[in-house]
């Protein structure tokens, strides 16, 4: 029984090899690397053949190095040595003067091309009376909540009906920048209102941003009319890119003084820019003769590789993102809210959240097949409203609505698809994001008598929106990139500018496969596809990177 | 409390608002005919919705067309298809055309009889069980003759033991009768190599041509074993990356791509000796393989002006040389054939 006191219990640390640890861990640095390598090679790749940079005169480059990387490089070197938050706001600065015309430019083809001022002004002002009815209940207290909903859907159907009408059959209307002014402008001050007032905490100033937003829009409306820019264009750029950037510009130069010099750096890129096209310009040295150029960026499509251009295929994609937003968003959410919040913790809500995972791993051709079954081919006549089934029996004519939004390859099938194919992954990143929100601030918020109603409107969607928001957009993202499910419902190969929601739909993709499949000659391998690709990543990019931005702003 | 408050300054920003509109509004206004001719030209129609929108556009811009055109049909067709469209389409703003490569056959079966497009193109005439199930659904299909194709067949630059082949040995090779499997097979000269095939599918007019004149409809069919696709571009590039493979397409995607692969001479039929493949060949008729490519307009779709006037352009242009041989690579039509599809298609036009 006596204790066995041998000394060689330590055996296993005799011998501890570092080696197996370093191995492992460069291997997976490998591995990390291997993906964003690869990425990274296609992208120099496509972009080098996009582009062309080396066919542009060294003397080119060189002006550019010097003008432009050079400062950049040095103020970035400085403002980043300071560690003062200055750096952080140059980048951020930079960022929305590089993304925010690109959405100026989505937004512009839209209303250049799709949607006709006059029509999108009367929607517009209906929905604005509306949100004012709204208002306006909201502050009475004496009317039940049955009445208020009566009186806001009888307001909606009244506005939505005979608003429009009128304002388009009046015998004066403003001009077509004028009405894209107004249309945008609006909201954008109102937002940009709702901003100033948050970030200064004052209204007066808030309301005097709002009035100057208003006001710059239309002033860069009327500028751009007269200067021949084109007045809806520089509206547009105004209110999509002027107002944010001057809004951010104005917050970092009075409320963070001390980071305001971090605007020196965007100041830089653009002095640098113009300073160097400027410079090439005078001295005569020759840009890349690259392909994406402005007139393959606003060009139709064609059998030749030299006339090949994107315009179609680009407010294609742009159509269609913006109709999946606006059905996945609301549905996704609204889900994603009652799975969260309300659903019982039953065996049925578990079902239906096993399920929503799994249709999230459907490939999108299946989703493609069922936009053509269902949405192409079943609803080809139109939604039954009352369906033949139960109207015959009564004697009644069936009923069916939007026969021409339904059918082969439509933009509305196309959209509807689409969001049907990103939905299980809103729904799910919407989950996440509301399940972040901390448990003991909805009990706070239970704790001081709000219902849950109020708990989820004023404490769980506000802490849970910028989560919800970065899920949806990436999302977005996914779908902005989907060939197959396009192909599946009939989309044609050869497209132009969509017209209506019942136009055969395009986008980018789809040009981009065209061009690879059947157009023939090899030009469109070396240059057009590449381009294409390019603004194809371009937009994506520029999407991903709000949702980068709002990720990074509300992490903390 | 916090509630309340917020409102109060959300309805008095909105009148402030409103009212900043409004007077800008006054400030700027055109009369609504003639200021927005080009924003109501977008409109098409939105839904029924602003219907009214949409007439005053087409009374006021001058008989300037719009709408949509949807053609569907032969890949071989396609690209006159899309360079026909691309001219229409720059001189209409207003009209948007679509095309798609679904194959002769797949035109008529999924889209055009069914009534989903307005105009199929087809390299072969349209078969009577088309025509059957287009009038069961009402949709009466115009046989337009816009081009003359030489269906080509080729091998790859490495393929230096045949440069001609007769109908005979193309039957042996692709009749589903005792299929071979190597060039051997077919004839002794030809080296001891797997034949790898490239070829359209069953949708497609070219496969219904060749197996009508080459392998005859009589007979056992085409093989199967052999790649097929709908999209010539594949075809070309099976052919250049094996060199041991035969394909056969439209003549258009062999102009396009000359260096890429080798077309081979064809004897049989009516000819004397082998023919070579080319636009002159196909029309003197002396190429055994030479063929009309079509396209059908459906009558009701010829109601609408943008349709009607598009196929007349499309017929109009099938002798334009430069487009039709030139940028495509197709026989042009002669002006009595180019007449010939006019006339059908004005009284057709005029009975819609």
């Amino acid at each position: 029984m006596a204790t066995d006191t041998r000394t060689t219990v330590s055996e296993g640390f005799g011998e501890v090899s570092r080696t197996v640890g370093t191995a492992f861990r460069y291997l997976l640095l490998a591995a990390t690397l291997v993906g964003i390598l690869a990425v990274g090679v296609l992208f120099v790749y496509v972009g080098n053949d996009a582009i062309q940079p080396l066919t542009a005169d060294p003397g080119w480059h060189l002006t550019f190095f010097l003008t432009l990387v050079v400062p950049t490089l040095a103020v970035g070197g400085v403002l980043r040595a300071r560690a003062d938050g200055s750096f952080r706001v140059g980048l951020e600065s930079l960022g929305l003067l590089a993304v925010m015309p690109l959405f100026a430019g989505g937004v512009a083809t839209l209303f250049l091309s799709v949607l006709p001022a006059l029509v999108t002004f009367s929607y517009a002002v209906a929905l604005g009376l509306v949100v004012a009815t709204v208002v306006a209940l909201m502050r009475s207290r004496r009317v039940g909540f049955g009445a208020k909903l009566l009186v806001v859907g009888v307001a909606t159907v009244v506005s939505l009906l005979f608003v429009p009408g009128i304002i388009q059959s009046l015998p004066f209307v403003p001009v077509e920048w004028l009405l894209v002014a107004l249309t945008l402008g609006t909201p954008v001050a109102a937002i940009a209102g709702a901003y100033a007032t948050s970030s200064w905490n004052d209204r007066r100033t808030g309301r005097i941003a709002g009035a100057a937003a208003l006001g710059g829009v239309v002033a860069a409306g009327l500028l751009g009319s007269l200067i021949g820019f084109g007045g809806t264009a520089a509206t547009i750029l105004a209110a999509v890119a002027g107002v944010p950037v001057a809004l951010y510009a104005a917050t970092a130069l009075d409320r963070h003084p001390a980071r305001r010099d971090g605007l020196l750096l965007p100041l830089t890129v653009v002095g640098g820019m113009l300073l160097g096209a400027f410079l090439v310009r005078t001295v005569g040295f020759a840009g890349p003769a690259a392909w994406l150029d402005w007139a393959f960026l606003t060009g139709p499509n064609s059998i030749t590789a030299e006339d090949a251009g994107i315009y179609p295929a680009l407010v294609g994609s742009i159509l269609l993102m913006l109709i999946v937003a606006l059905l996945s968003f609301p549905v996704g959410i609204g889900a994603a809210v009652y799975l969260e919040e309300y659903a019982p913790d039953s065996r049925l809500a578990q079902l239906i959240e096993v399920n929503i995972a799994n249709l999230a791993g459907v490939p999108s051709v299946v989703y493609g097949l069922l936009g053509l079954g269902l949405l192409a081919r079943m609803l080809d006549e139109g939604l039954p409203i009352l369906p033949a089934a139960i109207a015959d029996p009564l004697g009644l004519e069936p009923v069916r609505v939007g026969a021409n939004l339904f059918g082969i390859g439509t933009v509305f099938v196309g959209g509807m698809t689409l969001s049907l194919l990103i939905l299980p992954i809103v729904i799910i990143s919407s989950q996440e994001a509301i399940r972040s929100v901390p448990p003991s601030q909805r009990q706070a918020s239970y704790g001081m008598g709000a219902t849950r109603w109020q708990t989820i409107r004023n404490v769980v969607l506000p802490k849970a929106f910028p989560g919800i928001l970065t899920g949806t957009i990436l999302a977005l993202g996914r779908a902005i990139g989907e060939t197959a499910p396009l192909l599946v419902i009939g989309a044609p190969n050869q497209f132009g500018l969509p017209q209506e929601l019942s136009s055969r739909v395009g986008a980018m993709p789809l040009q981009i496969y065209a061009w690879a499949t059947t157009s023939g000659t090899p030009e469109f391998y070396a240059k057009v596809i590449p381009a294409g690709v390019v603004v194809l990543l371009v937009a994506m990019l520029a999407m991903n990177s709000v949702a980068i931005v709002l990720r990074n702003r509300f992490q903390s | 409390m916090a509630d309340n408050s917020s409102t109060r300054v959300s309805r008095r920003k909105f009148i402030a608002a409103s009212g900043t509109a409004g007077a800008l509004a006054l400030a700027g206004c055109t009369s609504n005919d003639s200021g927005d001719d080009g924003g109501n030209g977008g409109a098409g129609g939105d839904n029924g919705g602003n219907g009214d929108g949409s007439t005053t556009t087409e009374g006021g811009s001058g008989g300037s067309l719009s709408g949509e055109i949807n053609v569907t049909g032969s890949s071989t067709v396609y690209p006159l298809a899309q360079a026909v469209a691309e001219e229409f389409m720059g001189q209409h703003d207003g009209v948007n055309i679509t095309i798609q490569s679904t194959g002769s056959g797949g035109g008529f079966q999924n889209y055009f009889c069914v009534g989903d497009s307005d105009i199929n193109n087809a390299s072969r005439p349209i078969a009577e069980d088309e025509t059957q199930l287009c009038s069961d659904n009402g949709v009466t299909p115009v046989e337009l003759k816009v081009a003359t194709d030489a269906l080509t067949v080729v091998v790859n630059n490495e393929a230096d033991f045949v440069d001609e082949i007769t109908f005979e040995q193309l039957d042996q090779i692709w009749s589903a009768e005792e299929p071979p499997t190597t060039w051997s097979d077919v004839d002794s000269d030809w080296p001891d190599e797997e034949l790898n095939l490239f070829g359209p599918t069953e949708a497609s007019g070219t496969y219904d041509y060749f197996l009508e004149t080459v392998i005859g409809e009589e007979g056992p069919g085409m093989r199967t074993d052999y790649q097929a696709t709908e999209n010539d571009r594949q075809i070309v590039q099976g052919v250049q990356g094996s060199q041991y493979a035969m394909g056969f397409f439209g003549f258009a995607y062999y102009s396009n791509n000359p260096d890429v692969v080798k077309a081979l001479s064809i004897e049989g039929g009516e000819s004397d000796g082998a023919v070579e493949p080319s636009l002159e060949t196909a029309k003197s008729g002396d190429y055994p393989l030479a063929r009309p490519l079509f396209t059908y307009p459906a009558t009701e779709a010829l109601a609408d002006e943008h349709v009607a006037e598009f196929a007349r352009y499309f017929v109009e242009q099938s002798t334009n040389q430069e487009l039709v041989a030139g940028t495509v690579g197709y026989v042009p039509n002669s002006d009595e054939e180019m007449q010939e599809a006019m006339d059908a298609l004005d009284s057709a036009i005029e009975s819609a």
